[in-house]
């Protein structure tokens, strides 16, 4: 009898420090997640990096790609293709406000281009042009809470008025330890879920949280597109001249 | 066949019961039937043609185009351009659709204030609403080739979204989605719907509404038919339940095999309901003839239903043996189809006749007969009386008949080369229908729906290939009939020229990668060319169907890929001009192989019957006269061939025959019995002759109900299917008597003796009277 007393006493308070915990994790709130998301995914002032695109379509072949990308804050960018050889040279720099440059080696030629086509797919992947955009994501959604899960938040994110978005809602897990976001579903505007981005292999390097292969797959066209990192260096201070349109014919 | 008859009559009510028992089991699988009208479905999937068709259905986002036209005084209005707007991102999430192209989604590429554009004509998230900008909008699109006549008509009152429609998906299904999707737009102006898949939703709706308005009313007439011919309750209601039955089964069957019904295979009921009356009505006038009060019924029945069984099982296997002719002789598997399941329920007509309808008859008492018709058998009623004049005067103008049937045949003959083919879907619907009605708008205003598709093999980013691939775009652009030609070169021509390099295809495979590197993942992209850039397609679209046009643009085609370099590229014609030109040849291929085939086996059934080589060939004559009235008359009032009447000549070889047997085999048994020639052929006439001409008015009055369909294929199936019967009717009482008369053939038995006999007797008769 005795012993029974003592143990259910531990599980009560158990019980009531597991209960604690977790309503101590409740009063953090949607928005506060997501801007520590944010601030986690945009903390590096630069970043410098190698990118391998691995294409697989619905049979599962698999094409790959290779290209640099340097970027610095978040709306600086520029990205040169290394393979495969009819792409190598290739090179976009994206500037704040939208302004886009594109170079064609075989024409030698810098080109602006209208960026206006956020829902066109980014070189044949399954990332479209808005998803390869340095955002911070509670400029441009307003966040939910939808319920937490043994290691993640759920937040539900619908997009700002005004806001043009090819996606009518988000639905992003954000680790509870870190707060990487690690998982984010995207709804089409026919409220249906069709691509998913997982991110996985997530290290520390220097003090930043990076996640060295992101994946993002089709639902409807059944294609996924792997990004996997590597070469990582942060906070080397690139200079503004990197980002510039000399710079993307070099 | 006596232990059949046996069997039948002293298990009656066993053989009732278990007919009705399959019928309700038959019956309940009837609710699962479905309805197919995709031509494209039926075509054979081993032919070559067939297969690149649908290969390239499934590599380049589908065959079917499902178009929807807007009309409305100008396109370029800030209402209109957001209904399509909201439309187009609606029909983009649709299941089943793989791709959708509208004014507002469409690809563009031109030159920006400092730069180039490559993305959408109209950016989706900030539609053009000032007067100002839509009349800038409308003077571009109305400048480029690329949308001009392809996306909106020349005079901006209409424009199309077009939809792709996945070939893993129901067409109808994704079709009816559309459909519905826009009946929830409040749209402003006129919309039509075009192309297949939503002609396959008329063509539905079409097969179901004439089976549903047609059976009653075909029932109706055989009733009344058969009254006026039987006045009794068996006569009538008999041979309408039991070729309601064998309608049952034969769809039950086709239920439970998970085959749907066609564009063809309605008309199964039809032709079930009119061949299944006459086995039936076979069987009613022995059992009428013979058993005419209750004395002995068991023993009468027993043998009514011996001395019936076999000249009916033998019909039965004859008009079988037509429809069998088509599982071999078709192209198209609908048509096979059809075939099998025809043959199908015309055995199962045979087995109810002769199971279920002795049965029933045997249980029956002999009362319920109708005082008027005891009457009617003992004395020589009009019919009767006609039929015994009838018979004096084949006998003595049976000469006059010969020449009379040869003459007509002639007239057939000269009328066959007249015959036309159609082969065009459109043909279907009723002049002034809706499908029509749109089907002439899209013609008018954007060159039509049909598709054509030029496969081409090579290094696709080869500026010496892309060089090719134009040239054969603006080939097809150059032939009559054909617009809206398009390949991934003109995409090509279109970036060089906005990078400042002209209107050209770049001299460089380098050149061409780079640009093609800014249009990757575009969707126009996946429809022309595939993911290794290997393969792809130049593709335009056909105005009408007709079949001459259509065979001399395949042969255009054709020409013109040998004539291009083949070294390092390889060109191959497909789409539906090539289908349809497959289908042409194939049905006069079939046309020729089933009744060929028919004709034999019908042939070979007749030998078996009369233990006669003669009198097979004679007792297809009457058939022979037929098919040549019938093809003279197709060619002669412009019926042209086509799936549903390309069928007729077997069936009629099939169903016609069936009067030459009845007749035969009766003329042979009453020779046998008569002395008297005349007194045979007039006998024959009362009793099958008799039987003959209520058959042929029933079953033609059947078919000719089907000119009161709505599609086309059914109605000139009708007429031609009443007129053989007529002409196999009249044929095997008149040309058949006469022929035999005329040629003295002996299978019939000692009969040119008798007949010597006859005529003298006859003449006899003359000179008294004199």
């Amino acid at each position: 009898m005795k012993k029974i007393t003592v143990l259910s006493l531990i599980i009560f308070s158990i019980s009531i420090f597991l209960s604690q915990g977790l309503s101590a994790n409740n009063q953090i709130s949607a928005l506060q997640i997501l801007e520590k998301a944010d601030n986690v995914i945009n903390a590096p002032k630069d970043q410098a990096l190698t990118i391998k695109l691995v294409l697989i379509d619905k049979k599962g072949k698999e094409k790959i790609r290779k290209m640099s990308m340097l970027q610095k804050g978040s709306d600086k960018r520029i990205v040169k293709f290394l393979s495969p050889a009819d792409q190598k040279g290739i090179a976009f720099l994206s500037l704040p406000k939208d302004v886009m440059y594109f170079y064609l080696p075989a024409f030698k030629k810098v080109r602006r281009i209208a960026s206006h086509v956020k829902n066109t797919k980014f070189a044949g992947t399954d990332f479209s042009y808005e998803d390869m955009e340095a955002i911070r994501f509670a400029d441009k959604y307003n966040s939910k809470l939808l319920k937490t899960e043994e290691n993640a938040y759920v937040l539900q994110l619908d997009p700002k008025k005004g806001i043009k978005t090819e996606y009518s809602k988000l639905i992003m897990w954000v680790r509870t330890d870190n707060f990487y976001p690690v998982m984010i579903e995207h709804y089409n505007k026919g409220k249906k879920l069709y691509k998913i981005m997982r991110r996985s292999k997530i290290e520390k390097i220097n003090e930043y949280w990076i996640s060295k292969e992101s994946e993002m797959e089709d639902l409807r066209k059944k294609h996924k597109t792997k990004m996997i990192i590597s070469d990582v260096k942060f906070d080397s201070n690139l200079s503004d001249a990197k980002f510039s349109k000399r710079y993307l014919s070099r | 066949m006596k232990k059949f008859s046996e069997f039948v009559i002293k298990n009656s009510k066993l053989v009732v019961f278990v007919t009705l028992v399959l019928t309700l089991i038959f019956g309940f699988f009837l609710k699962d039937l479905k309805i197919n009208p995709d031509i494209i479905s039926a075509l054979p999937q081993n032919d070559p043609d067939v297969k690149l068709f649908n290969y390239i259905g499934d590599e380049y986002g589908g065959n079917s185009l499902a178009l929807i036209a807007i009309e409305t005084d100008e396109i370029f209005n800030k209402n209109t351009i957001k209904n399509i707007a909201d439309l187009t991102d609606k029909i983009k999430f649709l299941d089943g659709v793989s791709y959708v192209t509208s004014l507002t989604n469409v690809l563009d590429i031109k030159k920006g204030i400092d730069g180039i554009e490559i993305g959408r004509l109209i950016d989706e998230y900030d539609l053009p609403k000032a007067e100002k900008k839509l009349e800038e909008l409308k003077s571009y699109v109305l400048s480029k080739d690329m949308y001009r006549d392809k996306l909106v008509s020349y005079d901006s009152k209409t424009t199309l979204i077009i939809c792709r429609i996945d070939e893993d998906f129901n067409k109808i299904e994704v079709a009816k989605n559309l459909k519905k999707l826009i009946s929830d737009i409040d749209l402003k102006g006129n919309h039509y719907f075009g192309g297949m898949p939503f002609q396959m939703i008329e063509m539905s709706k079409i097969v179901l509404n004439d089976l549903k308005f047609l059976i009653p009313l075909i029932l109706t007439l055989i009733f009344l038919s058969l009254y006026l011919s039987f006045r009794s309750f068996r006569g009538v209601f008999l041979p309408l339940i039991s070729v309601s039955m064998s309608t049952i089964w034969v769809l039950g069957t086709m239920s439970i095999f998970n085959v749907s019904l066609t564009a063809i295979s309605n008309i199964i009921p039809i032709i079930l309901i009119a061949i299944g009356t006459a086995y039936c009505i076979h069987v009613i006038n022995i059992f009428d003839e013979e058993i005419k009060d209750n004395t002995d019924k068991k023993k009468k029945s027993i043998n009514a239903l011996g001395k019936i069984g076999i000249p009916v099982i033998l019909t039965a296997i004859t008009t079988a043996v037509g429809f069998i002719a088509f599982i071999f002789g078709s192209y198209l598997t609908l048509i096979q189809e059809f075939g099998l399941f025809s043959s199908l329920g015309v055995l199962f007509s045979l087995i109810i006749s002769i199971t279920f309808v002795p049965s029933v008859l045997y249980l029956l008492p002999v009362k319920s007969r109708l005082k008027s018709m005891m009457k009617s058998t003992e004395k020589k009623t009009g019919i009767i009386i006609f039929m015994d004049k009838f018979g004096t005067w084949v006998l003595n103008n049976s000469k006059l008949i010969v020449v009379g049937g040869v003459i007509i045949a002639i007239i057939g003959i000269i009328g066959i080369p007249r015959i036309e083919r159609k082969v065009d879907m459109i043909d279907y619907f009723k002049k002034g229908s809706e499908i029509r009605n749109t089907e002439e708008l899209m013609v008018k205003k954007f060159g039509g729906s049909i598709p054509i598709q030029i496969l081409v093999k090579g290094d696709i980013q080869d500026p010496i290939i892309l060089n090719e691939m134009k040239l054969m775009g603006d080939f097809l652009d150059s032939q009559d009939n054909v617009s809206n030609a398009q390949s991934v070169a003109d995409l090509i021509i279109e970036m060089s020229d906005v990078m400042g390099e002209g209107r050209m295809i770049p001299d460089s495979k380098e050149k061409v990668t780079n640009l093609w590197f800014l249009l990757d993942g575009e969707d126009v992209l996946s429809q022309l060319v595939n993911d290794e850039k290997t393969e792809a397609i130049i593709q335009a679209t056909i105005a009408n169907a007709d079949t001459k046009k259509l065979k001399d643009l395949v042969k255009a085609v054709d020409k013109f890929i040998e004539s291009l370099d083949s070294s390092v590229i390889s060109f191959s014609q497909s789409g539906m001009p090539l289908i349809y030109q497959n289908l042409d040849d194939s049905i006069m291929n079939s046309q020729f192989q089933s009744m060929v085939l028919a004709i034999i086996l019908v042939f070979i059934s007749l030998v078996f019957l009369l233990r006669s080589f003669i009198g097979g060939i004679i007792g297809l004559l009457p058939i022979g006269f037929t098919l040549l009235v019938l093809f003279g008359f197709m060619g002669y009032f412009s019926i042209p061939l086509d799936i549903a009447t390309v069928l007729v000549g077997s069936i009629s070889i099939g169903i016609g025959i069936d009067y030459s047997i009845h007749f035969v085999s009766r003329f042979k048994l009453e020779t046998k019995k008569h002395k008297n020639g005349l007194n045979a052929l007039q006998k024959t006439l009362e009793t099958t002759g008799r039987a003959i001409l209520i058959n042929v008015i029933t079953v033609m009055m059947g078919f000719l109900v089907l000119v009161l369909a709505n599609m086309i294929p059914l109605q000139r199936f009708g007429v031609l299917i009443a007129l053989t019967m007529v002409g196999s009717g009249i044929g095997a009482i008149t040309i058949l008597p006469a022929v035999i008369l005329v040629t003295k053939a002996n299978f019939i038995g000692e009969f040119s003796r008798i007949l010597n006999k006859t005529k003298n007797h006859l003449n006899n008769i003359k000179k008294e009277k004199k």
